[in-house]
């Protein structure tokens, strides 16, 4: 069975890289379906789409800090 | 494990083509030597205009001697061509294109035009208000009417106005100007597309939406321009590519004169369905890398096929055009119009160093409040006042590594009194130049500096009287180069009276102030050697060059004496 939350991630995890803003759900909902996956011990599924939603949203993440950190620091 | 790589391919993919990737080119941009050419212009030329980034401050605009130049000017808009009226009539009549209409004279005012035309004459009283340059909007349906043929007639009547202006000491700002993003929308029930302009009808691609205005009275809201304006950014069918051309064709014409300033590359950008941030920052500021990239060579994106979509990091191949002097004028999103507060990240988005962000400071006529129904006597919005704009902007431009410029600025007449001088009083604050909307005006909106035309008249001049408080406020005493950037000064237009404060090294570069032959006070300078010019129309051209240290030029109260109409 599929985990709810690793599809969760992987959507929250490829809008956050045009809306900066979802990254922390995108990475909250893939750390804990990760956890659930490995915590199943087989029985759940999707740790692919969670680990692909937590690479977005760090990716995401990463982009609203640092384009934030350059306008506060730039200007 | 196959399944992994894809997946992870995947996101690597689309974050290259959004905020990941733009942030990658940004760094890479910043981090790059800027470009631009440093030559003079020829002996007789008017001096080449380019931005000046001082180690310490803010970008601005600055003439060949480094010294910052402030820009007046107003915006004639009868090169325009506008759309239907709401009962499918012909709409707003066009002037001749070609030059020889307006060789040592001028057409008449047509009935039923919304803009008279633009003759000799006008520049002749622009440059009579102290205005050194002229905001020119132009219209792609005009200039590219069949695709990839260029109108080389209209091109030629923009040279002549180019020409003109050299004549008159005033630069020229081509301004591929656009509202609602074409004439060629479609009709509808009810809409009227007689202020609609832009895109030749072959570019314009609706989907079929329908052609009505969703809320009353504001043509931005046709989702059959929504859908245009976001077929545009999306490089349907490669329309962006072929207006990127256009505005290449005009920079190979112009490449060598150094009376055009630069180019304004698209007015008042509308998002079509996308959203702030992600327009401006993943669409719009991506688009205006490749105009750079085709104009001067830079080549900061990276090569992509130029006949469909274009993610945000493509740059646009090199026509060999080169031209490395002109200022490239960008506007930011038409959000920010209406918020007054960036709705982008304010990342810089070329090497290329003569990037100017424009503004459109329209404080209480398009922001929230004003949408809102709310009176400007009892406005809530914008909270940090006029200021909030200009106070924002400077901060967007020097992030962007760009000068700051307001494009566009204007209202009613009888709210003059509050907006109109406010405004001009955060410009002198913030030393930014201007041009306002709109110089002369015959239908029945009234923002122009003068009065319409008399209705009906046979052989109507092309306006009424000068309106005072248009005179009294645009009419101004301020410096047109100034050795110091940092340098304060202020003029009272109900006094007359102006005091600028500066410092510059013994002998530095000096600083002009034009003083209006409105304004009659004694000039008097400190700390500098003066020479003062006084120029056949009345108008003076005070030089102070400085001793060293500390200096102030002013001038003293005195009434004004206005020509305008009460």
């Amino acid at each position: 069975m599929r985990d709810r939350s690793a599809t969760r991630a992987l959507v929250l995890g490829v809008l956050s890289l045009p809306f900066g803003l979802l990254a922390p759900f995108a990475i909250w909902s893939g750390t804990r379906s990760l956890v659930r996956i490995r915590a199943s011990e087989g029985e759940l599924k999707g740790a692919n789409q969670a680990l692909a939603g937590l690479l977005g949203g760090g990716l995401g993440l990463v982009a609203l800090v640092a384009g934030a950190a350059y306008w506060l620091l730039s200007s | 494990v196959i399944s992994r790589v894809l997946l992870v391919a995947l996101v690597l993919a689309i974050a290259a083509c959004t905020y990941p990737g733009v942030l990658i080119e940004s760094a890479a941009v910043r981090l790059s030597s800027s470009r631009a050419a440093t030559s003079q212009a020829a002996p007789g030329a008017m001096p080449w205009l380019h931005v000046e980034h001082p180690a310490q401050g803010a970008p601005y605009i600055a003439d060949e001697l480094g010294r910052m130049v402030l820009l007046h000017g107003a915006i004639p808009a009868s090169l325009l061509e506008f759309g239907a009226s709401a009962t499918a009539s012909p709409g707003p009549p066009t002037y001749p294109i070609g030059p020889a209409a307006y060789e040592g004279r001028c057409p008449d005012t047509l009935a039923g035009g919304l803009y008279p035309p633009l003759c000799q004459a006008d520049l002749v009283q622009m440059a009579s208000f102290g205005f050194n340059s002229l905001r020119l909007p132009l219209v792609w349906s005009l200039l590219e009417p069949e695709r990839g043929h260029f109108n080389e007639l209209y091109v030629e009547r923009i040279a002549q106005i180019v020409d003109w202006a050299r004549a008159l000491g005033m630069y020229v700002i081509i301004d591929m100007h656009q509202n609602a993003y074409s004439a060629y929308v479609g009709a509808g029930p009810g809409v009227d597309l007689t202020t609609n302009s832009g895109a030749p009808a072959w570019a314009t691609i609706t989907d079929g939406m329908p052609s009505r205005e969703l809320a009353k009275g504001k043509r931005e809201t046709n989702p059959a321009a929504v859908e245009a304006f976001s077929n545009f950014w999306y490089n349907r069918d490669g329309i962006q590519a072929e207006y990127i051309d256009a505005i290449a064709h005009l920079a190979e014409r112009f490449k060598n004169d150094s009376t055009v300033a630069g180019f304004s590359v698209f007015n008042e950008p509308q998002p079509g369905w996308n959203l702030p941030p992600g327009f401006e920052d993943l669409l719009l500021f991506p688009f205006y890398r490749r105009v750079i990239d085709a104009i001067t060579g830079v080549g900061d994106g990276i090569p992509c096929w130029t006949g469909f979509f274009m993610p945000a990091p493509c740059g646009y191949p090199d026509p060999g055009i080169h031209d490395l002097h002109h200022l490239v004028f960008l506007d930011t999103g038409l959000a920010r119009e209406i918020t007054d507060f960036p709705t982008h990240l304010g990342m810089p988005l070329s090497s290329y160093a003569n990037v100017v962000l424009s503004m459109h400071a329209y404080t209480h006529i398009y922001t929230f409040d004003a949408l809102a129904g709310q009176t400007l006597e009892h406005a809530t919005y914008p909270w940090g006042g006029y200021d909030q704009s200009y106070f924002f902007a400077d901060r967007e431009a020097k992030a962007m590594n760009a000068a700051l410029f307001v494009a566009e600025f204007g209202d009613s007449p009888s709210q003059d009194p509050l907006i109109l001088a406010n405004q001009v009083l955060e410009e002198e604050r913030h030393r930014v130049g201007f041009a306002f909307w709109v110089w002369k005006e015959s239908g029945s909106g009234g923002w122009g500096m003068f009065d319409p035309p008399p209705a009906g008249a046979s052989n109507a001049p092309s306006s009424g009287c000068l309106r005072a408080d248009r005179e009294r406020l645009l009419a101004r005493i301020y410096p047109r180069a100034a050795g110091d950037p940092n340098l304060t000064y202020h003029y009272d237009s109900d006094t007359g009276a102006f005091t600028l404060s500066a410092r510059g090294s013994a002998a530095g570069p000096a600083t002009v102030v034009y003083i209006p032959p409105e304004a009659r006070g004694a000039v008097a300078v400190a700390g500098a050697e003066q020479v003062t010019d006084v120029r056949p129309d009345g108008s003076r051209l005070v030089t102070a060059t400085p001793s060293g240290g500390d200096f102030s030029i002013t001038v003293a109260p005195a009434a004004l004496v206005l020509s305008g109409c009460g």
